[in-house]
């Protein structure tokens, strides 16, 4: 039970980086929501996801 | 200046951003940072990096639970199952108009009951319940009407509903009893809500209505697209009924577990990248609801460091009871509109406190402000389920119309909440331990 509820975590951390992917490939390839007050959005929205893949926070 | 004035100065100085950053830049998302950097700033904090940081990690559960939920429900109508599904409560139970209805929005209460959160309702089933709706004849504003106050009531609804969770926690009372109290206000307000959006809409033939279906996919049966809610509905159980047995897993996880399970029956066996395709597509449109859970983060991160909270939170709960009557069909649904499920702490707990004082029955009171706490899910600047059931539903009108399609259902439901707090003793004998 321990074992597999450190592999569900760890799947967490895992699932955080896809989406953090997933959010940049979007910020440069986009089909809606155009200009800078987006790209804006995006970047800061990737944050939390790119710290929590990375273990930081 | 004391304390208070310049708390209100940065109040002031914070409102005036929000108006201003939401007029140039069309974004409420960035109008709330915006306004988090202008409290800041005029609060003499600087730029205090960390709290933004932090603020961003706030409610990242709930962006991972609006991503995965996505993900399954688009799958999930990829393959097809979403249509079999809409066919089969249409063959079975056309004929029966409000008993339709009424399936429907047990269907929709399912969902939020198990999570405590109304937009999962909306993302797992509102996009099914929106497409019979359309086909029963309601009008666009009445359907997202529909899957928005079904989703909140699902919120409400026990077992699990936050709010009271919140409030019973940070008052040092059990987590007991609130059941009934809970369920019975609920399916009286949804079956009003049925009643008031359901009258005069006349059904097309059934005929019309499946040939305005796409057509169904030749492998797709009604069993094989049970499967996947049958999958989300065990896990959902089995993590309320035997958490002590199974690992946690939490709900994004049971959404992908869901996800895999519908390509696993997926009839014409797509390949993974058309898959791909699906999910880039779904974090797209997801987005404003992931960015709008990080900004409000942020926002409500500055509102508690600035000391804004706080004077909202003292402003509404040193007012007299009858003041606080007056004004909470109006002050709660704010708080929840701007703070979250952080409203059911920062306002809900000391009014529980102000409440018990009086020899209120708490738990009643508690299930009252739950409600009220709801009903600001459709009001800025989170608007999250408002937001949610608008284009889960691909409703083109203005947000001001579909509150408005709204305001009815909504207001019987305050005024539920409202009688429940004013005389608690009369909604006592549903407190059952």
């Amino acid at each position: 039970m321990i074992l597999l509820q450190e592999l569900i975590h760890q799947t967490y951390f895992v699932l955080a980086g896809l989406i953090a992917v997933l959010l940049v490939t979007r910020l440069f390839r986009r089909k809606s929501r155009p200009g800078l007050a987006y790209d804006i959005v995006y970047a800061y929205a990737i944050i939390p996801f790119v710290l929590r893949a990375l273990h930081i926070k | 200046m004391s304390t208070y004035a310049a708390t209100s100065w940065t109040l002031a100085a914070m409102v005036a951003a929000f108006v201003l950053s939401s007029w140039r830049f069309k974004s409420p998302e960035l109008s709330m940072v915006v306004t988090a950097l202008v409290g800041a700033l005029v609060a003499g904090l600087g730029f205090p990096a960390h709290l933004f940081v932090e603020g961003t990690f706030t409610f990242l559960d709930l962006a991972f639970i609006f991503i995965t939920a996505c993900i399954f429900m688009n799958a999930y109508s990829e393959v097809g199952a979403m249509n079999a599904l809409v066919r089969a409560l249409v063959v079975r139970l056309h004929r029966r108009k409000w008993l339709l209805l009424m399936v429907l929005a047990l269907l929709m209460l399912i969902p939020g009951a198990l999570t405590g959160a109304g937009v999962v309702s909306v993302l797992v089933v509102g996009g099914l319940v929106a497409a019979v709706l359309r086909l029963m004849g309601l009008a666009e504003d009445r359907v997202a009407a529909f899957v928005f106050m079904l989703g909140i009531l699902s919120a409400v609804a026990p077992p699990i509903n936050v709010w009271a969770m919140l409030m019973a926690a940070g008052a040092n009372m059990p987590y007991v009893g609130f059941d009934l109290v809970l369920l019975v206000p609920v399916l009286i307000i949804a079956a009003f809500t049925v009643l008031y959006l359901g009258w005069g809409a006349v059904p097309q033939s059934k005929e019309a209505i499946l040939a305005g279906l796409p057509p169904l996919s030749p492998k797709m049966t009604w069993w094989r697209a049970a499967v996947p809610l049958a999958v989300l509905l065990a896990l959902a159980l089995g993590a309320k009924y035997a958490a002590f047995t199974l690992p946690t897993i939490g709900f994004p996880l049971m959404f992908l577990i869901c996800a895999a399970t519908t390509v696993a029956i997926d009839p014409v066996r797509r390949p993974v990248k058309r898959w791909l395709e699906v999910v880039n597509q779904t974090v797209e449109q997801v987005f404003p609801l992931v960015a709008t859970m990080v900004s409000v983060g942020v926002l409500v991160n500055i509102l508690a460091a600035t000391g804004v909270r706080g004077l909202i939170a003292i402003s509404f709960v040193a007012l007299p009871i009858i003041g606080i009557y007056a004004t909470s069909l109006f002050v709660c649904p704010l708080a929840q509109g701007s703070l979250g499920f952080g409203s059911a702490v920062i306002l809900g707990t000391p009014l529980i406190f102000v409440f018990n004082a009086v020899g209120a029955n708490v738990t009643v009171v508690a299930a009252a402000f739950s409600m009220l706490f709801a009903l600001g899910d459709c009001l800025p600047p989170s608007r999250i389920v408002g937001r949610t059931a608008i284009e889960t539903v691909g409703y083109k009108g203005s947000y001001g119309s579909f509150l408005k399609a709204t305001a009815v259902p909504w207001l019987v439901m305050g005024i539920v909440a409202l009688a429940m707090l004013i005389v608690p003793g009369r909604a006592a004998f549903l407190v059952r331990y």
